[in-house]
């Protein structure tokens, strides 16, 4: 495997491509552990979120005016602000007002590290954009269905669970795949409170090398092939879940 | 469709033919003094090297230092915000004629810009921690969270020879307040910042305990191939340290006097 | 049966008879009614308290340090507002035609256009930034006649690719939710593909494509405190220097940043509710 290695160390010196991140061992582990860690946090976030968007939904049809009023005001809220700073401000403002924990090494620490802001703060992000996803979707749903189930017994719940749901999950699709792409991308913006993940890493190794172009390129791939896994997914998902008599 | 394919042909071969028209010059200075201006790359985000005003100008050491040069070759002089990631390149490019951006001379960066020498500047690296923690040596930051700067040449020896584990920020309000917060229990950063750092009230429980290392000269640094614009520079290097202008503008902006700075001008009296 | 009041003024018994009522989404929109000057007021008093607290002696109040970097602020603030727009324009512009593209008859066409977008679509914004800062030179140099290409306009044609492929994506995917059957009677009426898409098809996807596009929009405005990270002075960047300029006080950060939030959310929340209304307005009885 060294020599391996050691090729990319040669490419360098004769061609002047960059590679550290093959080459050094050092960088090449934090490399590898920033890809997982981008995987972890996109996974991690796109449950998150979804489950966020469907509850979101539901609320949002609820008979009380509060609750209605509070799944909109954190709609707005959210959509209406970029994420960067959303970011800072829980992991800044709201962390510093949590309860500390002493840490082995003598020291407090906040009770929620930079990896779990990370995941609240993008999973209410991009949460916000699948609520209105999904009420896109339940606006979808024939009213004289929904009509037929209350006429049938069901409850609002049950309604919401097994006949509304299911039939905006499939209108919706195509955009929620858009959302979680994005997601996948917007994971990169973790990189500003300091979560270990591809961005962070590839700035640190360009910084030190000073091989900005070579890293961008990977970056590129690295996404690509993430993005390209999870679109290829959801395109058999989409496949699987086709309504007949709508599109071409 | 056709129209616009032809369109589109059309703008590519213009976007190629005016970068054919760019031809090499190695006369720095001759064109400078014909466009009537000198572009200068300077760091706008870190204090008291550069930073802006309210009215959005770059002020601080280095885009005094630019400002000077300006004066002698009798231009205007343009300040051009850079950042670590692009200060390089940008000169390369030919966007800024001079570079005076806080950047340490490597080996490496001197394949691709030409560093002028002697050295203008030079700082080590220490860190800021709560007393109450009683570092020692840089050995006891083993496996602790340790704070940095993004892009900051030294996280990577940090980590690398110390096992710290370095969380690093964009900016130094981010890391003062993952400092105080608790994320991590100290700051690596150059030593002449932290200095300044400890002697406000609002850290007085933190100290610069370590003893400081890698002191690395800066270099500033001009297009490869501009050997007489180097060597115009290179005179003004030497009338800085020979004047004492380095220790007055430190003095200036609050940076106690650093050794560096201190034995060149001793050098060059 | 006395009549609900506000509806019809004439006595009646029968249900059928009573106004329509709106559904119970469309009452729950928020909107901003007058009473909620009040919290906001609250809102606002005790925030500035404390950014009115003085600090150490000698140091200006966070709410009054603000005050006196707004004007930087708001122009770094007017950079990124004319970044997404000109970046949504051309974005668009291009995007539709690749999205029509794709659902060309001719196979070498649709291929190429897929290609296209799938590229842009899937790749990080921030790569697609960088590479048209890096790639694109700073100046043209067109018969002697030197044109500068300023950053931000480089890195506007950057974000207006993304903006391109997900337009392309809109414009697909809402030309495949239109039923088959408004092809196939085009079709038994002799339209020919470019009449049916045209007279048909886009006018009717034009309201389902609404939304998602603001949404983009609103992405894409969101998306342009990115350009920060390669170094456009837009507002993020601004920020950052003067939060470093002041000396990286910590009682900064939530002043600085928050007014940044606050200024996003001005800007967006009406757009947001603009789109509401012209969804409405090209509401389809379903």
């Amino acid at each position: 495997m060294d020599s391996f290695y050691q090729w990319f160390q040669v490419l360098y010196e004769t061609t002047g491509i960059n590679l550290p991140f093959i080459y050094d061992s050092y960088d090449r582990s934090r490399l590898i552990n920033g890809f997982f860690m981008t995987i972890q946090l996109s996974v991690t976030c796109l449950f998150f979120s979804t489950i966020i968007g469907m509850i979101g939904a539901w609320l949002q049809g609820s008979p009380l005016k509060w609750t209605r009023r509070i799944v909109n005001g954190y709609i707005q809220l959210f959509r209406n602000t970029p994420p960067l700073v959303q970011l800072y401000f829980f992991y800044f403002a709201i962390g510093s007002m949590l309860p500390k924990v002493t840490t082995d090494y003598g020291g407090e620490a906040p009770l929620l590290g930079n990896f779990a802001w990370a995941v609240i703060s993008l999973s209410f992000f991009a949460g916000a954009f699948n609520v209105e996803i999904f009420r896109s979707g339940i606006e979808a749903v024939p009213k004289s269905t929904v009509e037929a189930a209350e006429s049938l017994g069901f409850s609002r719940l049950q309604i919401y669970k097994d006949i509304t749901l299911p039939l905006a999950l499939r209108v919706v699709l195509p955009s929620l795949n858009n959302n979680l792409v994005n997601l996948v991308k917007t994971t990169t913006l973790a990189y500003a409170i300091a979560v270990p993940e591809m961005l962070y890493e590839t700035n640190q190794i360009w910084s030190d090398n000073v091989n900005v172009t070579e890293m961008m390129i990977f970056l590129l791939l690295a996404y690509f092939f993430l993005v390209g896994v999870l679109v290829w997914g959801m395109n058999r998902w989409e496949q699987a879940m086709k309504i007949p008599g709508y599109g071409e | 469709m056709k129209s616009l394919i032809k369109g589109l042909l059309g703008g590519l071969a213009l976007l190629a033919f005016s970068a054919a028209g760019q031809t090499v010059h190695a006369d720095a200075i001759a064109d400078i003094k014909k466009a009537g201006v000198i572009k200068v790359g300077v760091k706008a985000d870190y204090k008291p090297y550069g930073f802006i005003d309210p009215s959005g100008a770059i002020v601080g050491i280095e885009p005094d230092l630019a400002k000077e040069v300006a004066a002698k070759l009798g231009v205007k002089v343009e300040l051009i915000p850079v950042l670590s990631s692009n200060r390089m390149q940008f000169l390369e490019q030919g966007k800024i004629d001079l570079m005076i951006a806080t950047m340490t001379d490597t080996a490496e960066r001197r394949k691709v810009v030409h560093i002028v020498d002697p050295n203008y500047y030079s700082s080590g690296t220490n860190i800021l921690a709560l007393k109450k923690f009683g570092f020692k040596k840089w050995e006891d930051l083993r496996d602790k969270p340790v704070c940095g700067i993004q892009g900051a040449f030294y996280n990577k020896s940090t980590s690398e020879k110390y096992g710290a584990k370095i969380v690093a920020f964009k900016g130094t309000a981010e890391v003062y307040a993952a400092l105080k917060q608790g994320s991590c229990v100290a700051f690596v950063y150059d030593d002449s910042a932290i200095v300044a750092k400890t002697t406000e009230p609002d850290f007085a429980d933190y100290e610069m305990p370590l003893p400081t290392i890698d002191d690395a000269p800066w270099g500033l640094a001009v297009k490869l191939g501009e050997d007489k614009f180097a060597k115009f520079i290179s005179d003004m290097i030497v009338g800085w340290h020979k004047s004492g202008r380095i220790l007055a503008l430190e003095t200036q902006y609050g940076v106690t006097n650093t050794p560096f700075a201190k034995a060149m001008h001793d050098k060059y009296k | 049966m006395r009549p609900a009041p506000g509806k019809t003024g004439y006595k009646t018994d029968l249900p059928v008879m009573h106004a329509v009522r709106m559904p119970a989404a469309e009452r729950s929109a928020f909107r901003l009614k007058l009473w909620h000057i009040l919290p906001i007021l609250l809102f606002c008093i005790f925030s500035s308290s404390l950014g009115f607290a003085a600090t150490t002696p000698g140091q200006l109040s966070a709410f009054d340090t603000l005050l006196r970097w707004m004007p930087l602020l708001l122009k770094g603030f007017g950079f990124n507002l004319l970044i997404s727009v000109m970046a949504m324009s051309f974005g668009t512009v291009v995007g539709v035609a690749l999205g029509l593209g794709q659902l060309s008859l001719s196979k070498s066409l649709s291929r190429f256009s897929w290609f296209i977008t799938q590229f842009f679509r899937n790749s990080p914004w921030l790569v697609l930034l960088f590479f048209s800062m890096f790639l694109l030179p700073f100046e043209f140099n067109v018969a002697g006649v030197i044109i500068p290409l300023p950053d931000w306009l480089k890195a506007t044609f950057g974000l207006s690719l993304p903006v391109m492929a997900n337009v392309s994506e809109i414009v697909r995917g809402a030309v495949k939710s239109l039923p088959s059957g408004q092809w196939e009677a085009a079709e038994s009426l002799a339209y020919t593909r470019r009449q049916t898409l045209w007279l048909i098809i886009l006018p009717q996807c034009v309201k389902r494509m609404l939304p998602p596009w603001m949404n983009l929009y609103s992405i894409l405005t969101m998306a342009t405190v990115l350009a920060s990270i390669v170094g456009v002075s837009e507002v993020m960047t601004l920020t950052g220097r003067v939060l470093s300029s002041e000396g990286g006080r910590t009682e900064l950060l939530a002043p600085f940043y928050g007014f940044v939030l606050l200024l996003f959310f001005i800007y967006c929340y009406p757009i947001a509710r603009w789109t509401v209304r012209l969804e409405k307005k090209f509401a389809v009885i379903n």
